[in-house]
């Protein structure tokens, strides 16, 4: 739709108040020979009971869960029907009732909100939410191409059959109307893989020059290899709890706000439409920038985002995100989506986005830094784990336990790596408030999540 | 067959085995796969005969009620906005250019040979944009284009459109 009746924008209320308090995952590689799908996903959920300083033993958190969503992009990539029910079976959690989520790349974003639902609505009040992809068990062309049949087959995915090759339009698109040059995309690339460096779960870290990063092979122009993300094999889970139950597990709860979006497939599909406004947006301050892009949101920018957007920061009473929030983990799958994102999150005003990097708003240190954990283009994207893993990166930043979860040395050597000597800190100072964005196709579903210091 | 139910029978392997891709660190196999699947167009069969024809089929929604009465390029059958079924319509076999790429590395079972420039053509009249290829040229936005036709060995997909200069 491009216009709304009134109960298309209500804004969603929980029953009960939602709470996170652990988060687990695996080390992220391209190639995972040594262990399988299920036993890939109880290492992240062991790490998730026994690491996050929670009141109850893990077995004694076993026995107070309730429900378990699960996240998974593409039966394609498991080559196995009902992954859930082996999962399950394997955590050892049957028989309390499971739903497995597939909404592409935001899958992940999904079963959190899934799980938090699950909570709110007091059908469950502890709820384990895990994430997984494998997509080491073909080639990389072949897996390029089965992550685009989550093109349109009939009308897109032909033209490319790698998903690059549907973001490049947008970004040279972007590039025409918003003054986007490589350099600056290049300093996305660079910033989060170097954060990535201090990632002992990394796939892809890497200091690179910028330089580097427009030399690297073309995929599609203008994205180079080095601004898109990697294909891994991982899992990734998250603890959701009532609030009864947050406290009576952890001391350092954090509660959840999340909502989402949606567009269609086919970016083309897309016709002009009015801009919903955020809290801190003015009716009528984007008339002369429609004047320019009358086609909002065009190939330009993400309506499944600002609608997510829309909604989370009323429900989460955010009136100034980029005052608001501490931190941000973004969709980085390209450099591209990275960029085009902060407008729709109101990091800056649509137009502007490119600001939000050249500031130094977007780094550590910044106002409001973007994707300290490495992100998409660093650390991982098994697609089905990553926004769950997005949510643990964000909940141990307000936690105050980024060195705990990155700079302990055990991480290192579970991944098989040794602590590098230039290791720094990414924790941000008195995080109270962090946001993560999980996002599919080419902006058809996208979730906003919101994690705030409960203590 | 009732036979069989009663009988003790001798069962043989008749598969092909697996073989081993990787001993170490664990036992990788080798998983070959080879299938087909059938898709059909449906209500959208006129546009893609359309295109073995040499026309842009498009679809538009004629009721006076709609809120958002449209021209769709990819064409649906049902408009959104009303849920009325809409109307065939031929559409200009022109355009400009909105966006484009050069795709250089391309998944697998690409059909044309890379690099090639990919572009999002806008068409006067159609309210979206619709994707296709540049046969020859340098794409840049707002560069006029004329659509050609495969009506000749048509491959029954949407490759059977493709762009030039115009
Ligand atoms: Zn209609």
């Amino acid at each position: 739709m491009i216009t709304f009746g009134k109960g298309n924008l209500r804004i969603p209320k929980w029953s009960k108040r939602v709470f996170m308090v652990a988060g687990g995952c695996t080390p992220f590689r391209k190639y995972y020979p040594e262990y399988k799908l299920e036993e890939l996903v109880m290492m992240a959920y062991k790490m998730m009971l026994e690491e996050n300083n929670l009141k109850l033993s893990p077995l004694e958190i076993k026995d107070s869960i309730n429900f378990a969503v699960y996240g998974e992009f593409a039966d394609h990539f498991q080559d196995q029907l009902l992954c859930e029910a082996k999962i399950h079976d394997y955590l050892g959690l049957d028989p309390l009732y499971n739903v497995g989520i597939k909404t592409g790349g935001a899958t992940g974003g999904a079963s959190v909100l899934m799980g938090a639902q699950a909570i709110a609505s007091g059908y469950a009040n502890c709820c384990l939410v895990a994430g997984w992809e494998r997509m080491d068990e073909v080639d990389t062309r072949t897996g390029n191409f089965y992550i685009s049949t989550a093109a349109c087959k009939d009308f897109e995915t032909r033209m490319g059959r790698i998903y690059s090759s549907y973001y490049a339009p947008m970004a040279n698109r972007f590039a025409w109307a918003y003054d986007l040059n490589d350099s600056v995309r290049a300093k996305i690339a660079i910033k989060n893989r170097h954060y990535a460096t201090m990632n002992p779960n990394a796939q892809q870290p890497g200091d690179h020059t910028e330089e580097e990063v427009l030399k690297s092979r073309m995929s599609a122009y203008p994205l180079r290899f080095l601004e898109c993300c990697a294909m891994t094999a991982g899992a990734a889970s998250v603890l959701l709890c009532d609030e009864e139950m947050a406290y009576k597990l952890s001391d350092h709860p954090v509660e959840v706000f999340i909502a989402g979006g949606t567009h269609t497939l086919r970016v083309a599909d897309r016709r002009p439409m009015d801009i919903p406004l955020l809290p801190n947006e003015k009716p009528g301050m984007y008339k002369e920038f429609l004047a320019k892009n009358p086609r909002w949101p065009g190939f330009e920018s993400f309506l499944a985002a600002r609608f997510a957007a829309y909604l989370t920061y009323r429900m989460a009473g955010i009136q100034e995100p980029i005052e608001e929030l501490d931190l941000v983990e973004l969709h980085d799958a390209f450099t591209i989506s990275d960029v085009q994102t902060y407008g729709d999150i109101g990091l800056r005003p649509y137009g502007q986005e490119v600001d939000y990097v050249t500031s130094g708003d977007a780094y550590f240190g910044g106002k409001c830094p973007s994707n300290l954990s490495g992100g998409l283009l660093g650390t991982m994207h098994a697609v089905g784990a990553t926004g769950i893993w997005q949510s643990a990166e964000c909940l141990w930043q307000v936690q105050n336990k980024y060195d705990q979860f990155h700079g302990d040395a055990k991480w290192w050597k579970r991944a098989g790596k040794k602590k590098p000597k230039n290791w720094t800190s990414l924790q941000v100072k008195d995080a109270k408030q962090a946001l993560w964005v999980s996002h599919a196709g080419v902006g058809s579903h996208v979730t906003v999540g919101i994690l705030r210091k409960a203590w | 067959m009732a036979e069989n139910y009663e009988k003790a029978i001798k069962t043989k392997y008749i598969g092909k085995p697996l073989t081993l891709h990787d001993e170490k660190p664990a036992w990788v196999v080798d998983s070959p796969r080879a299938m087909s699947h059938i898709h059909t167009y449906g209500l959208l069969t006129p546009f893609f005969q359309g295109l073995t024809q040499g026309k842009l089929m498009a679809t538009k929604c004629t009721n006076p009620k709609c809120p958002h009465p449209s021209v769709w390029l990819p064409p649906r059958a049902d408009c959104p906005d009303c849920y009325e079924r809409m109307k065939w319509v031929k559409v200009p076999s022109q355009g400009t250019i909105y966006t484009f790429t050069l795709v250089d590395y391309a998944g697998i079972g690409v059909e044309m040979k890379t690099p090639y420039w990919q572009i999002d053509v806008a068409i006067k009249g159609v309210d979206t944009i619709f994707k296709g290829y540049l046969e020859s040229g340098k794409p840049e936005i707002g560069m006029k284009v004329k659509a050609k036709f495969r009506t000749e060995n048509p491959t029954h997909t949407i490759l059977d459109v493709c762009w030039v200069p115009a």
